[in-house]
């Protein structure tokens, strides 16, 4: 598959957060009030000021304990929930394959919160907020915050000190991924794997895992919801067939009744 | 010639209330399904307006229903009963609709089997609405996703539904030359009394009998 994608490897992120904060600063994005939880993971959710955030696991295996880190942002889906049911163009495919949202489009309905499989964009829906507009990461596609089509990788690729986060075209980071997945399993990881690959079309951000999606939080077969399609390929076209089976028949019946009802009132 | 009332001033000013919401509220909705136009909702005017006329749409009715409960009442009870003349009324209907005789037709009540199913139509779709639109409105982000998700279809399916039969309705009364009375009963409240006994009998011998 051609395009261009974001690839990160799990086994060399440090959970710095660098990338997060690239993100915010980057993309303008407002700092948020954290709270202590428990944890070094905050804030605790994505938000419409946070596309980005790296999710902290501490998971037992074999009587050790073992703390994994996941990247959670979008995915850019090669079939993207988001796109198919929003209904303004504001979430779009860029040709490189992945999804961008303006937000000069955008009318605030949240259906692109509602069907994405990842669960992954947001919107402020509290009273008052009539004019909420959706966000989620764009991999710095933002019109006028337009990194990649300037010649530069996303904020966050751009500032990973580890390497665990790549841009590059889509093609050379899978086969890259599926090298270092098989060097991982070749040293015991025998759950490892390259997440993204296949799910919802492909998406063209990739993980590289040493265990299974499930361990690393992450949803193992992510789907276009069936009631995106059902109401996009099913009820909409059969929406505009009613309307126009029905038109077209009132408008003859009026027709027809008129010429009869006038030339009878005549005789 | 004389006439007779058909629709007291309030119902005739709830009536037009509601189309005038409903309009507002399909239009805006529009914005939503047809790509096309899509642009007019851009920033989110459109679902500001939506839901200023949404609560037009709910609100009149229920003042109207605290203010007349036993006429409000008397029309529910109107939409939901049926008997063999309706099933009549269905049958000889196609032909009358397209300018056949007028004998074949049973004598109707104050409204006819179409008016009634129409009623049958608003009542349902405007509760599928009202409901649908409410938890969309006010459970965005704190109601599960997948009850979102059925929400907006089921909105859409009584969009569908609705806005399908509106415009049936629209046809008929606006523009179709057997209902030749019915843009005036629905302004003025009233028709005149041949209109009635050939479109009403029914309703036409009860009324006069009462006096």
């Amino acid at each position: 598959m051609s395009g261009k994608a974001i690839l990160y490897d799990a086994t060399k992120c440090t959970a710095c957060r660098a990338c997060q904060v690239a993100c915010k600063n980057w993309n303008e994005l407002e700092a948020e009030k954290t709270v202590n939880w428990g944890s070094y993971e905050n804030p605790k959710d994505l938000s419409t000021d946070t596309w980005l955030k790296i999710e902290f696991r501490e998971v037992g295996s074999n009587g050790d304990l073992r703390w994994l880190f996941t990247r959670k942002a979008c995915m850019h889906c090669t079939d993207a929930a988001c796109v198919k049911v929003c209904p303004t163009g504001a979430l779009f495919y860029r040709p490189d394959g992945l999804v961008s949202l303006d937000k000069g489009k955008c009318s605030g309905c949240g259906y692109c919160v509602e069907f994405c499989p990842f669960e992954i964009p947001r919107i402020d829906t509290a009273i008052g907020q009539v004019f909420g507009r959706a966000a989620k990461c764009t991999a710095c596609t933002t019109p006028g915050l337009n990194r990649l089509d300037n010649g530069y990788a996303p904020a966050c690729v751009k500032t990973c000190p580890t390497g665990a986060l790549e841009y590059d075209d889509r093609y050379k980071l899978v086969s890259a991924a599926k090298a270092k997945v098989e060097e991982l399993k070749a040293i015991g990881y025998g759950n490892a794997n390259l997440y993204g690959e296949d799910l919802v079309g492909g998406t063209h951000v990739l993980y590289i895992l040493d265990d299974t999606p499930e361990v690393y939080g992450l949803i193992p077969d992510p789907k276009v919801p069936a009631t995106a399609t059902a109401w996009q390929d099913v009820i909409k076209p059969l929406g505009y067939a009613a309307v126009g089976v029905v038109g077209l028949g009132l408008l003859l019946n009026i027709m027809v009744a008129r010429a009869r009802i006038i030339s009878k009132e005549e005789k | 010639m004389q006439d007779v009332e058909r629709f007291r001033k309030r119902a005739i000013f709830q009536h037009w209330w509601i189309v005038a919401c409903s309009l507002l509220l399909g239009l805006t909705g529009l914005f939503l399904f047809l790509s096309w136009v899509s642009p007019a909702a851009w920033w989110g005017w459109s679902r500001l307006v939506h839901r200023i006329a949404a609560v037009g749409f709910v609100g009149i009715p229920v003042i109207y229903f605290l203010l007349n409960p036993k006429s409000t009442w008397e029309w529910l009870k109107e939409a939901f009963t049926w008997n063999t003349d309706d099933l009549g009324w269905l049958q000889a209907a196609p032909s009358y609709y397209f300018g056949g005789p007028e004998e074949d037709m049973p004598p109707q009540d104050r409204s006819n089997t179409g008016q009634k199913l129409w009623m049958l139509v608003a009542i349902v779709t405007g509760v599928v609405f009202v409901i649908t639109g409410f938890i969309m409105w006010f459970f965005k982000g704190s109601a599960a996703p997948g009850v979102l998700q059925a929400m907006v279809l089921i909105h859409d399916i009584a969009f569908i539904a609705g806005g399908t039969m509106l415009l049936v309705h629209i046809a008929l009364a606006a523009f179709h030359p057997r209902m030749s009375e019915a843009m005036r009963s629905m302004t003025t409240g009233k028709a005149t009394v041949d209109y009635v006994k050939s479109h009403h009998g029914k309703w036409y011998e009860r009324v006069t009998a009462e006096k």
